[in-house]
């Protein structure tokens, strides 16, 4: 998902960078904010923050014969929202282009934009949507997870379409082409990170289930019933 | 206990499922090379454009690692540092969740957890 330095015509990293400032920002405010709130707080994001360094960081072989990395942000989008999620994207992201020559400092905007905000947006989307249904929570998890993984993709494909829109078919002509080599790549990829990181919800659930409800993320009960489950069955 | 444990289960299979897709197109398509979808892309703008790739500067300055190995340093050490704080605070609240299990009931702390 990484546009490279240079890719992207300077005009396109201005805007991107102003969608993306804002949403740093409200990350920052709300992140303060919920630090202040309850301290234990810092301990999940650790571990979401965590997985975000990790996953970003595993180029994994894919069915199109490229490489690609998952993203990780599906369980800091539940936890702390798309806001927070984007802060903490951005840190590994400015990592990534000033030691790694993935991205760089112009398209940083535009890179924050997909894996930052878009992607855990969507993931924070599906997941509000199924918070409160009968929906297990896991399969919520593993869904708003790898969705997030997938869009970040669908959107760094719709960010270099609409910079380079093809001579024949404009924007959507080479949106299609830019998802073929993207999202196509992706969709293993966000399958497996979605289950590993149910997993990981698994366990937090397991071990520090009252920092989930006292965030909020599932209905107390939701979360005191699976932990029970998971207790009695052990 | 097998109930317990469908998530690891599901996990292992998704894996192991992962593996065998990566060999069957490594079969399939011997002659894959594996870049990183970011390069095929940046081709991709190349071939577009009717740009050679060189062509591409950084717009802002950049370092670049001078070698793949220092590449594959600078990577794992990033998921290293996201390892740590992983382990760091899992551990830490496994011990919380243990001395308070143990404390009250004065059971063996391994059987609960």
């Amino acid at each position: 998902m990484h546009i490279m330095e240079g890719f992207l015509p300077a005009i396109w990293c201005v805007v991107w960078w102003l969608i993306a400032l804002p949403c740093l920002g409200m990350g920052f405010i709300q992140l303060k904010r919920a630090l202040a709130a309850d301290r234990d707080s810092l301990a999940l994001l650790g571990v979401t923050g965590a997985f975000i360094f990790i996953l970003s960081s595993l180029k994994l072989p894919s069915v199109t014969g490229s490489c690609s990395h998952p993203t990780g942000t599906g369980l800091s989008a539940i936890s702390f929202g798309p806001w927070i999620t984007a802060l903490v994207g951005a840190v590994v992201l400015l990592f990534q282009s000033l030691f790694l020559a993935h991205g760089g400092l112009s398209v940083l905007g535009a890179n924050i934009v997909s894996m930052g905000i878009v992607g855990p947006l969507v993931g924070y989307g599906v997941y509000r949507a199924l918070r409160k249904t009968q929906v297990n929570m896991f399969f919520t998890v593993f869904l708003a997870s790898a969705l997030a993984d997938l869009f970040t993709y669908v959107t760094t494909s719709l960010e270099l379409a609409l910079a380079y829109p093809a001579e024949v078919g404009g924007v959507a002509s080479s949106f299609a082409a830019f998802m073929g080599i993207f999202a196509v790549t992706q969709v293993p990829l966000a399958v497996v990170e979605g289950v590993i990181l149910a997993l990981v919800f698994k366990y937090i659930v397991q071990m520090k289930p009252e920092i989930l409800v006292r965030l909020k993320v599932f209905p107390e009960e939701k979360l005191v019933a699976t932990q029970r489950g998971l207790a009695d069955a052990a | 206990m097998l109930r317990n444990r469908r998530l690891e289960i599901i996990a292992g299979v998704t894996v192991l499922a992962f593996i065998g897709l990566f060999l069957a197109t490594t079969m399939v398509m011997p002659t894959a090379e594996f870049a990183g979808s970011d390069t095929v892309a940046s081709g991709m703008i190349s071939e577009m454009t009717g740009t050679p790739e060189e062509n591409f500067q950084p717009l802002i300055p950049q370092w670049a690692p001078p070698s793949g190995e220092i590449e594959s340093m600078l990577f794992a050490l990033q998921a290293a540092v996201g390892g740590i704080v992983l382990g760091y605070v899992f551990g830490s609240w496994r011990a919380e969740r243990r001395n308070r299990d143990v404390a009250p009931s004065g059971t063996n702390p391994d059987v609960n957890v």
